[in-house]
């Protein structure tokens, strides 16, 4: 019996090792796969997704972004109500689309009385894409290009080089399209944000980059008559326009070769160890 | 420049100042008809009044605005009340009547407001007042903007899309960087900005700059509209800095005229001549030595003040009755226009 156990012990070791090791090489890709913490996952499409409620959005992941009451002067700007957003990206050849999904159970969509303030929520770029200027509207030397949405069904692009600069174009490039929807157990907005990626005009954004871009996300409730820097922002996030981009099937393949040879030169050292003890013994 | 002692707000080279004589004012809203013809009957500012008479005591237009905040904490001007938006209900809505029909279609109905049935409007209460019979008391209080020396409006925009013009002080909201926000409608304490929900941007008086300026179709300078028209020709207009004018006189010499609210330490460049009514009477309709606007209400409009300057007017007044000379009591029966509106005395220095 002994000799039984003491025969058996390598071989129970490296078979263990050896699976603790196949299990690895399976979940490795997964875990570097996992987004870095800023990351907003853009995934490639052939359709137009500028419908918020295309069966295509099913296909692209989100990310949960937490909002911020943003740093401003104005009175109760520290009084803001969008907690988090969820965000998908996605990209055609053509063009970029942005949904975004919060939770606001009331929706104000009138601006037509002195005390009417609308919902709206706001991207932002660098318009320099390979920068990253002044979270809070850019700065004078590095502007940021925002888009702005508004439950009264207008859409601005605005320019903006620091607080207080916003400035309109007169011709906007970018198309929303919003629509109620649920969000957990409360009532939101479902907004799809669509722009042309080629920009062609100063001081807009070139989505075509093939760098990550920095994009920022800002909130207002109207009900709460949020408006100008009472808003509920995020911090930069960007979406990984660069190289790595498609690259996870290859890293998959990658681990689960580097995996069976590891997994297979454990067994064989198994055997080999196996083999010799019993030489040994005999 | 001769100014000495008058203050100017940074940067403002003269500052356009008007004084209206609460004591002429007869309430017939022919400066709120001038203002409203000349500048707010564009689509959205119907509800407007840039220029507006209330009957005090009263809840004024819009409805309790004493009651809204805004202005400054304290005369150092660091810290802002930051005020409320009033509502439409306060503003009274801009409702339709069907003339038309009644006076063109013979229609047999009364002439109201139509569709719906109105429980505040301007001037709502009219001529209303206070006081116990036979002693109740009211005046009229035409109001425009104040064009502060320290407007709270200002500050309060984050975009700085209302400013204070140099040349004269004139405060401006530039519709081309104006974002609706209204800032400036919940931060002016006497609630004249008004937002436009049809272009959703604020609006508010102009002092009639094209016309100081000479830039209408005559190439004339003409007082503002309000002043020009009204009947009673209570208003001056001329700059607080102008040592040789009337208003000068009126407020940094006989300090008669006073700024409503001073309180609210926004420093405003339209002042008043305080109101003045006939002594109260006793039951059986004799004269009685009590004054029938108590002074207490006059101080919450104009502060302590109110006091020595009516006691200046009253001084001044027996002055005449006695067959003497006044200057006060000159300038304010001045009825010389080269006198009562003085916008060409600094030329384009």
């Amino acid at each position: 019996m002994t000799e039984t156990i003491r025969t058996n012990r390598p071989l129970l070791a490296a078979g263990l090792l050896a699976g603790l090791l196949v299990a690895s090489a399976a979940l490795a890709p997964l875990i570097a796969d996992a987004r870095p913490a800023r990351e907003i996952p853009v995934e490639n499409v052939d359709e137009s997704l500028t419908d918020p409620g295309a069966d295509g959005w099913s296909d692209v992941p989100a990310a949960t972004v937490p909002l911020a009451s943003a740093p401003s002067d104005v009175p109760n700007a520290d009084d803001t109500t969008v907690r988090e957003v969820a965000i998908e990206a996605a990209r055609s050849d053509e063009q970029l689309f942005v949904r975004l999904r919060w939770a606001d159970p009331s929706a104000d969509r009138s601006t037509d009385s002195p005390r009417a303030f609308a919902d709206m929520a706001a991207i932002q770029f660098p318009v320099n894409a390979t920068t990253q200027p002044a979270i809070a509207m850019g700065s004078r030397d590095n502007l940021v290009n925002v888009w702005q949405w508004s439950a009264t069904a207008t859409t601005q692009e605005l320019l903006a080089g620091g607080i207080g600069t916003t400035t309109v174009f007169e011709q906007p490039q970018v198309a929303t399209e919003a629509t109620r929807t649920t969000i957990g157990e409360d009532e939101g907005w479902n907004v799809v944000f669509t722009r042309d990626l080629d920009a062609a005009a100063d001081n807009r954004t070139q989505l075509d980059a093939t760098t990550d871009m920095n994009v920022a996300f800002a909130f207002w409730n109207g009900e709460n008559t949020e408006r100008a820097g009472q808003k509920a922002v995020s911090e930069w996030y960007y979406f990984p326009f660069g190289p790595d981009d498609g690259g996870a099937p290859f890293q998959t393949i990658l681990w689960a070769v580097a995996g069976a040879a590891i997994a297979l030169v454990i067994a064989v050292t198994a055997l080999s160890v196996r083999r010799a003890g019993q030489e040994g013994e005999s | 420049m001769a100014h000495d002692n008058v203050e100017l707000a940074d940067g403002v080279d003269h500052q356009v100042a008007m004084v209206m004589d609460l004591n002429k004012c007869i309430g017939c809203q022919t400066c709120t008809v001038a203002c409203k013809t000349l500048w707010t009957e564009r689509e959205g500012t119907e509800y407007m009044y840039w220029n507006n008479v209330e009957t005090r005591p009263g809840k004024g237009y819009p409805r309790d605005w004493e009651q809204k905040g805004g202005g400054w904490t304290s005369d150092e001007h660091t810290d802002r009340s930051v005020g409320e938006i009033p509502s439409q209900e306060d503003y009274g809505e801009p409702w339709e009547f069907d003339h038309e029909g009644i006076l063109k279609e013979g229609k047999d109905k009364t002439l109201k407001p139509e569709g719906g049935d109105p429980e505040w409007g301007p001037n709502w209460d009219e001529d209303q007042g206070d006081g116990e019979f036979p002693n109740n008391y009211y005046f009229y209080f035409p109001r425009i903007c104040n064009h502060c020396t320290h407007p709270s409006c200002v500050e309060a925009c984050p975009r700085k899309a209302i400013y204070k013009r140099e040349e004269d002080g004139v405060v401006l909201v530039d519709q081309d960087r104006c974002r609706g926000y209204r800032y400036c409608v919940e931060g002016c304490p006497y609630k004249k900005v008004y937002y436009n929900a049809v272009t959703k941007r604020s609006e508010k008086c102009v002092f009639c700059y094209p016309r100081i300026e000479g830039e209408g179709p005559d190439d004339e300078v003409h007082p503002p509209a309000c002043a020009d028209q009204c009947t009673t020709q209570l208003r001056l207009v001329g700059y607080l800095d102008d040592r040789d004018g009337p208003i000068y006189k009126l407020v940094e010499q006989y300090e008669v005229a006073l700024p409503l609210h001073p309180e609210y330490q926004t420093t405003p460049n339209v002042y008043y001549i305080p109101p003045t009514a006939p002594p109260q009477h006793s039951d059986d309709g004799e004269t009685v030595d009590v004054e029938r606007i108590p002074r207490s209400y006059l101080e919450e409009l104009f502060g302590e003040r109110v006091n020595d300057a009516l006691d200046t007017i009253k001084r001044e007044r027996a002055k005449v009755e006695r067959g003497g000379h006044s200057e006060l009591m000159e300038i304010l029966q001045d009825k010389n226009p080269a006198q009562q509106y003085r916008l060409e005395v600094f030329g384009d220095d």
